[in-house]
């Protein structure tokens, strides 16, 4: 946070690289987790490490002991790729060698989520248990520059990884999503919260990201299934959601002009130290509960960020703006549910356009159905009826099909899988080469 | 005496026969009727075939099929000449209806649909009409108009004439006078009743057996006019004629039993519309073609036609009275100029003149002005004197 607001501060570069490492030895009583944060790179230039520590301990005090330094050649494999560390802070976790596990997954999760808004530092995650190493790197694939007004640029993780449906063949792919700057929305701080010391102006940006982008397939239907709120401070580092308030956010959502049958909380325990909260979606209407394979649509989640925003006139050091942003974290709970309805209605506004897409799909996807139906009898129709056998049996050869109602089946598929994969290239979109399907060898078939 | 003035009343017509029979190297006799040379029942099953089949192929190469439609409002498919008119000559501009596409999508079914109703009507020889058609599915179809603009759609793009897709459409237009035929199921049609004025053919290819002594056809614009010259007896008094209306902007069935007319009778054609830049254009309709019938010219025009009036120098001649003269608003103006721009007025510089006229003065009338000057005026004085002494451009 501290390096957030500095380099916030100083409008540096978002590139660089952070480590965290987590290893365990055994005390006179318990295993004892051991926790080094290290960080180099142009992110963090200009941090003055000294000055840090200080109130570092301060903040950290009383969850923490200090403990011996990490061995120097655990660090070299960082400092070879990104420089002499601007950063480096070594602690050991009370009460926590109980629960090894359960601080990695949170570690990991929280990680992941300061990855995706900070895409340009490649975090470094090392754990060692006993003789085991782990050691992993968030890989950021694709970034996106985010620009809202009157703010720093974001750089976001924006890659996915879902697979293409079967009808994409030969076509690029977005391997990405593309975020949409959404509403701006002043927060009203309550006075209980200002009591505790903070003022200034607050605010909430809002940002989504839906993937996988189908921009490239006009056709495709597709069905939002999951959203994934996830909140961060002032410095852009996840925050954990305030749980009542996001537990109780469906209720507030009007479904039936949203187009949806229900919107329920997915993900209820641990709460209170995840960064998202995750939401799965029920279209409404849902006319056939099974589909053809080849007929599903492609399912897609939301990521909706919250990236909230402070400015007091009368702060200006680095520890102040640390201090309002504990605040903020702290009594997130309360800030959001004093401004319930305007959070609710600016919510609502972003899925409604994000199901403003998906709706226009499925109205253009019911028209291209509607004629396909009629593009297929009328075919059928005039191939049925005709006595030219030329005629029929370079039909039928074509489709590599015996009789009309084989050539039928496989008419209806074939235009089906035209429709749907239509491909249109966007020049913003990551696109790669799908494999391309291996055709057949039949002979010719002729009707009898 | 009677003989006499009659000789008379059609000498200058009489000429104007000879001259036109001479120009367009037609002899006196009559054209042979009955097919010119369409295409056969195989040849259109044929041609529909083959829009399948290029349908069936495009599909067994995962491509999204596309029907390709010459377009038919472009200038730029349409070429002048001046034996002709307006006629189709390339394909320089075309449309294309995907089926991939959502905007367009509906389109293509309804072509496939229509083509597969064309099919079996052709393969059984049995005929429906248009509205049989829009009816079949008017879900489908949303409007009788769409059915109409995609029958000639296909028309162009088999390049078969409407008629021989076995689709009718019925008749606006009305004829009367000096004329006898058969319909194709036998029917004797008779139109020298004055008092029972026959609608024109819903099928004109199937016309026979023509019979008539009428020393011109006249065409009238409007339904209007042409009841007040029947009220009138005009058929009697310039006896022999024929009258015909298509009642404003022409359909198919009018312009080829007026192409039917001169190809069988061989007499002078004259057009009798509203001083006005709309009344100009139907009778080039008429005598020029359309450009989005462009693509069946050859059985639609009648270059021959000739302009008898209410023209734009008779205005001034015979002193019509100003209040039956209108302004010419902002839209006849812009129709007026589009007109002088046309690729056929520089073979018609008589016409070209009326046009300015009409330009300089921005004025414009009805035929109905005339009876500002005499409420017989029309039918007793203005179109005897005009077919009398050639007041025709």
């Amino acid at each position: 946070m501290q390096m957030s607001s500095q380099r916030k501060q100083r409008g540096l570069k978002t590139t660089g690289g952070l480590l965290v490492f987590l290893w365990t030895d055994r005390g006179s009583f318990a295993q004892r987790l051991n926790c080094t944060v290290a960080a180099a790179g142009p992110w963090c230039a200009g941090v003055e490490m000294q000055a840090l520590h200080p109130d570092l301990k301060n903040s950290l005090f009383p969850c923490v002991w200090s403990c011996p330094e990490l061995d120097p050649e655990e660090l070299s494999a960082f400092t070879d790729l990104y420089g002499p560390l601007r950063f480096l802070l070594t602690f050991q976790a009370k009460d926590a060698g109980h629960c090894m596990s359960k601080w990695q997954a949170h570690i990991e999760a929280f990680l992941r989520a300061f990855s995706l808004t900070n895409a340009g530092i490649k975090v470094h995650l090392k754990f060692t248990f006993g003789q085991q190493t782990v050691q992993h790197e968030l890989r950021v694939k694709i970034k996106s520059k985010v620009s809202p007004t009157d703010q720093l640029p974001l750089i976001l993780d924006v890659a996915c990884s879902a697979q293409p449906p079967w009808c994409v063949r030969r076509r690029g792919w977005c391997q990405g999503g593309h975020p949409v700057v959404g509403e701006r929305l002043p927060l009203s701080i309550p006075p209980q919260v200002m009591d505790q010391g903070l003022f200034g102006e607050l605010s909430v940006q809002f940002v989504a990201l839906l993937r996988p982008c189908v921009l490239q397939y006009p056709n495709l239907l597709t069905e939002l299934t999951r959203i994934q709120v996830l909140t961060y401070s002032p410095s852009n580092i996840p925050v954990p959601g305030p749980f009542n308030f996001f537990k109780g956010l469906p209720a507030a959502l009007n479904c039936q002009q949203l187009g949806l049958d229900r919107i329920h909380c997915a993900s209820f325990k641990d709460l209170t130290h995840s960064s998202s909260v995750v939401y799965s979606v029920e279209p409404e209407n849902w006319e056939d509960p099974d589909p053809e394979p080849s007929h599903v649509p492609v399912q897609q989640s939301l990521l909706l960020f919250l990236f909230l925003h402070h400015s007091d006139p009368f702060t200006s050091e680095v520890n102040d703006t640390i201090a309002a942003e504990m605040l903020i974290e702290h009594h997130l709970e309360e800030i959001l549910s004093n401004n319930r309805q305007a959070v609710s209605a600016a919510l609502e506004a972003e899925l409604y356009n994000t199901l403003k897409a998906q709706n226009h799909r499925k109205k253009k996807q019911e028209k291209l159905q509607s004629a396909a139906e009629v593009i297929l009898s009328s075919t059928i129709s005039i191939v049925s009826s005709s006595s030219n056998m030329d005629f029929r049996n370079a039909c039928l050869n074509r489709m590599k099909v015996n009789d009309t109602h084989e050539l039928s089946a496989s008419l209806r598929e074939s235009l089906w899988r035209v429709t749907s994969g239509k491909f249109l290239h966007s020049g913003k979109c990551f696109s790669s080469e799908v494999e391309e399907q291996p055709k057949s060898n039949e002979s010719t078939r002729v009707e009898i | 005496m009677m003989a006499s003035c009659g000789e008379q009343l059609f000498s200058e017509i009489d000429q104007l026969r000879v001259q036109l029979l001479s120009s367009v190297g037609v002899t006196t006799e009559s054209q042979p009727e009955g097919a010119e040379g369409e295409i056969c029942q195989g040849g259109i099953l044929s041609r529909i075939e083959s829009v399948i089949l290029g349908i069936v192929t495009s599909l067994s190469k995962d491509k999204a099929p596309v029907l390709v439609l010459p377009n038919r409002s472009s200038w730029a498919n349409v070429s002048f000449d001046c034996a002709i008119g307006l006629q189709m000559s390339s394909e320089h501009s075309v449309t294309s209806i995907k089926s991939d596409c959502p905007s367009s999508a509906a389109k293509f079914a309804q072509i496939l649909k229509i083509l597969s109703v064309i099919y079996k009507l052709v393969q059984s020889n049995s005929y429906a009409t248009k509205r049989d058609i829009y009816y079949n599915d008017t879900q489908l179809f949303v409007s009788q108009r769409s059915v109409d603009s995609i029958m000639d759609d296909i028309s162009c793009m088999l390049k078969v004439p409407r008629r021989s897709l076995h689709v009718l459409s019925t008749s606006k237009g009305l004829i009367s006078g000096d004329l006898c035929y058969l319909e194709e199921d036998g029917t004797r049609i008779d139109c020298h009743s004055s008092s029972a004025v026959v609608p024109v053919s819903s099928n004109i290819s199937g016309i026979r057996n023509i019979v008539s002594s009428a020393k011109f056809v006249m065409i009238v614009e409007k339904d209007a006019t042409f009841q007040r010259l029947l009220d009138d007896d005009f058929c009697t008094k310039l006896s022999p004629c024929i009258l015909i209306t298509g009642k404003g902007v022409p359909d198919l069935n009018s312009r080829l039993m007026v192409r039917k007319l001169w190809d069988t009778l061989h007499v002078p054609i004259f057009a009798l519309v509203d001083a006005d830049p709309h009344g100009i254009e139907i009778m080039c309709i008429y005598k020029y073609g359309s450009v989005a019938m462009s693509f069946e010219a050859h059985s639609l025009t009648v270059p021959s036609v000739m302009w008898l009036g209410l023209l734009p120098s008779d205005l001034q001649r015979l002193r019509v009275p100003e209040e039956s003269l209108i302004p010419l608003t902002k839209r006849d103006e812009s129709k007026l100029n589009s007109l002088l721009k046309r690729p056929y007025l520089s073979s018609q510089p008589e016409w070209q003149k009326e046009m300015e006229l009409m330009q300089q003065t921005k004025v414009k009338a009805e035929i109905q002005s005339l009876a500002a000057i005499d409420p017989d005026f029309l039918t007793n004085i203005y179109l005897p004197n005009k077919l009398r002494y050639g007041g025709w451009v």
